[in-house]
C-alpha cells in the first residue's frame, strides 16, 4: 500500500513540479501583458522616493589637540537624537570637497578701534586660504541696521581690499540678523558636495538685532555651516559678547579664537580643519522631534575628542533637513 | 627585588586575569545615550524604584540605556565625564548595585549606576509600540 501510494507521489510531483515553475513566469508575463496597452502612458511616469539623509561634517583630535590621521569609520558612533549610530552610508574626508565660505565683518561703532587690524586679518585669511576652483567666497558686513553686501561669489578675485575700506561703519551691532542672512545665503547655495563655513569677526555684543541668539542659531544649524567666531574686542577689553561667540562657534561645530591671537593662529585653525574634516552619511532615525541633536564619542578610544554640529532640523512636513523658507 | 615586583604584578593583575578567565563578564550594546540628571550616590537602584532621582548640580551626567541578552539596563555615569566606549559589543558586570563597564583601551573598569532594569522582552514591545507611534505620526504628517 505504501509502496503504491509512494509510487502515486513521486509520479504527482514530477506533473506538479514544471506546473508550478512555470507560474511565476506566467504571472510575469501576464502582469506585463496587462500593461502594455498603456506602456506609452507608464513610461512618462516618474516616481518619486523620499531620501533622508543625514551629513555631519566633524574633526576627530587626539589628547593632545592634535589631527588623528588615521581615523576609521569604526574609531566612532554619532548619537542622534539620543540613539547610537554605528553604520553608516558614507564616511569620506572632506578635503576634496568645495567651499562656500561667507566672512562676516562686524564694522559697528563698538569695534571700530580695532576696525583695521580686523580687516588685515581678513585680508590675510582670504589670500592665505588654499582655494579651489569651483569654491565660492563671500563678504558680508554689518553696522547700523543692517547688513551690507561687500562682495558675492568670486570675492578672491574681486579687489576687497578697497571694497572694505568704503563699508559703512559705526552704529549698532545688528549681529544676529547678519547671521541669519549670511546662513539664508548659505542654504539658498546648498549643493550636497558643498561645505559651508562662516568666519565671523566681531566682538559678539548684539545690540539691535530683530532676530534673537536662537532663531540665528537654529538659522545656522539648518545651513550647516561651520562658523569660526573671532573674538574683534580689543587687547585687555574682554567683551561681554565672548561667551555669545564661543556659543556660536561651538554649537556649529566650529572654533573660537581671539583677533590678537593674529592672522596665522586663526588661519592655522581653519586651514586645519579644512585638512582634517571628515564627512559621515547615515540614514534619518525615527524620532518625534524636529531637532535631533548631534554628538560623536569614540568606540574603543576614549581619549579621542570629536568636535560637529550641535544637532539639525528635520521638518516631516516637507521631508526635509532644511528649513522651508528661502532667505 | 624581582621577587617583589613579581608579587605586585600579580596582586594588581590577577583579579582582572581572573575575571576574565572565568568569564564573568556580560555582553551588551549600547542603543541610547543623553545627558541628563545625576544620580546621589549610594541609592541608584533602590532609588528608581522610589522617588524621583535627586539632581546633582549643574552638570548633567550620561545615561546609556545598554541592552544585553535578557536584561536592559539604563545606567547613569557618576560624572559628566563617565563615558563608555560606544563599541557594537560592551563587557560588563554587575557589582554591588552598580554596573562594571571593561574600558578596552584604557585597561580599567567604569562604574555606573543602575537606574533602571527591564526584561528585554518587555522592552522591544515597548519599543515597536513606540516606532508604530512614530511611523503613524510621520505618515499624518505626511498626509497633510
Amino acid at each position: 500500500m505504501s509502496k503504491f501510494l509512494g509510487t502515486m507521489l513521486s509520479r504527482l510531483s514530477r506533473l506538479l513540479l514544471p506546473l508550478f515553475l512555470v507560474t511565476p513566469i506566467c504571472a510575469h508575463n501576464l502582469l506585463y501583458g496587462q500593461s502594455t496597452p498603456r506602456e506609452s502612458e507608464e513610461s512618462n511616469l516618474t516616481y518619486h522616493r523620499t531620501v533622508s539623509e543625514v551629513r555631519l561634517v566633524f574633526f576627530a583630535t587626539d589628547e593632545r589637540n592634535h589631527s588623528v590621521e588615521g581615523l576609521q569609520k569604526d574609531d566612532f558612533a554619532v548619537v542622534d537624537d539620543e540613539l547610537v549610530i554605528r553604520h553608516f552610508r558614507s564616511f569620506t574626508r572632506s578635503d576634496l570637497t568645495k567651499l562656500d565660505v561667507i566672512v562676516l565683518v562686524d564694522s559697528s561703532e563698538s569695534v571700530l578701534p580695532q576696525f583695521e587690524q580686523e580687516t588685515t586679518v581678513v585680508l590675510q585669511l582670504i589670500s592665505q586660504l588654499p582655494w579651489n576652483p569651483g569654491d565660492y567666497l563671500s563678504v558680508l558686513s554689518f553696522s547700523g541696521m543692517e547688513t551690507h553686501l561687500v562682495c558675492a561669489g568670486n570675492c578672491r578675485s574681486s579687489f576687497i581690499g578697497d571694497r572694505l575700506a568704503s563699508v559703512p561703519k559705526g552704529g549698532a551691532t545688528p549681529l544676529f540678523d547678519a547671521l541669519e542672512i549670511a546662513a539664508k545665503l548659505l542654504i539658498q547655495r546648498r549643493q550636497p558636495d558643498v561645505w559651508p563655513v562662516i568666519i565671523l569677526f566681531s566682538d559678539g555684543d548684539d545690540t539691535i538685532s530683530k532676530v534673537a541668539f536662537k532663531g540665528a542659531m537654529e538659522k545656522i544649524l539648518a545651513s550647516e555651516a561651520q562658523l569660526y567666531a573671532i573674538d574683534a574686542s580689543g587687547p585687555g577689553q574682554p567683551s561681554n559678547g565672548s561667551e555669545t561667540l564661543h556659543r556660536i562657534a561651538d554649537d556649529s561645530g566650529g572654533r573660537f579664537a581671539g583677533i590678537s591671537e593674529g592672522a596665522n593662529t586663526i588661519f592655522k585653525d581653519v586651514i586645519d580643519d579644512l585638512h582634517s574634516a571628515r564627512v559621515v552619511t547615515y540614514r534619518l532615525p525615527k524620532s518625534n522631534s524636529e531637532f535631533h541633536s548631534t554628538r560623536i564619542l569614540p568606540t574603543h578610544n576614549l581619549k579621542l575628542q570629536f568636535r560637529c554640529r550641535r544637532g539639525y532640523y528635520y521638518h516631516h512636513r516637507s521631508g526635509s533637513a532644511y528649513p522651508e523658507d528661502g532667505p | 627585588m624581582k621577587r617583589a615586583g613579581l608579587l605586585i604584578f600579580l596582586w594588581c593583575g590577577l583579579p582582572s586575569l581572573l575575571t576574565a578567565q572565568i568569564g564573568i563578564y556580560q555582553h551588551g550594546t549600547v542603543v541610547r545615550m543623553h545627558m541628563g540628571d545625576c544620580i546621589a550616590a549610594g541609592h541608584g537602584f533602590m532609588m528608581a524604584f522610589g522617588s524621583p532621582s535627586n539632581a546633582m548640580g549643574p552638570e548633567p551626567c550620561p545615561e546609556y540605556t545598554l541592552v544585553s541578552d535578557s536584561v536592559v539596563y539604563v545606567i547613569v555615569g557618576k560624572m559628566s565625564n563617565s563615558l563608555i566606549p560606544l563599541a557594537e559589543t560592551i563587557d560588563f558586570r554587575l557589582q554591588k548595585n552598580e554596573l562594571a563597564v571593561r574600558v578596552d583601551d584604557a585597561k580599567h573598569e567604569a562604574k555606573f549606576t543602575i537606574k533602571e532594569m527591564i526584561v528585554r522582552s518587555e522592552w522591544e514591545r515597548v519599543r515597536r509600540h513606540m516606532d508604530e507611534k512614530v511611523r503613524a505620526s510621520e505618515d499624518h504628517e505626511a498626509e497633510r
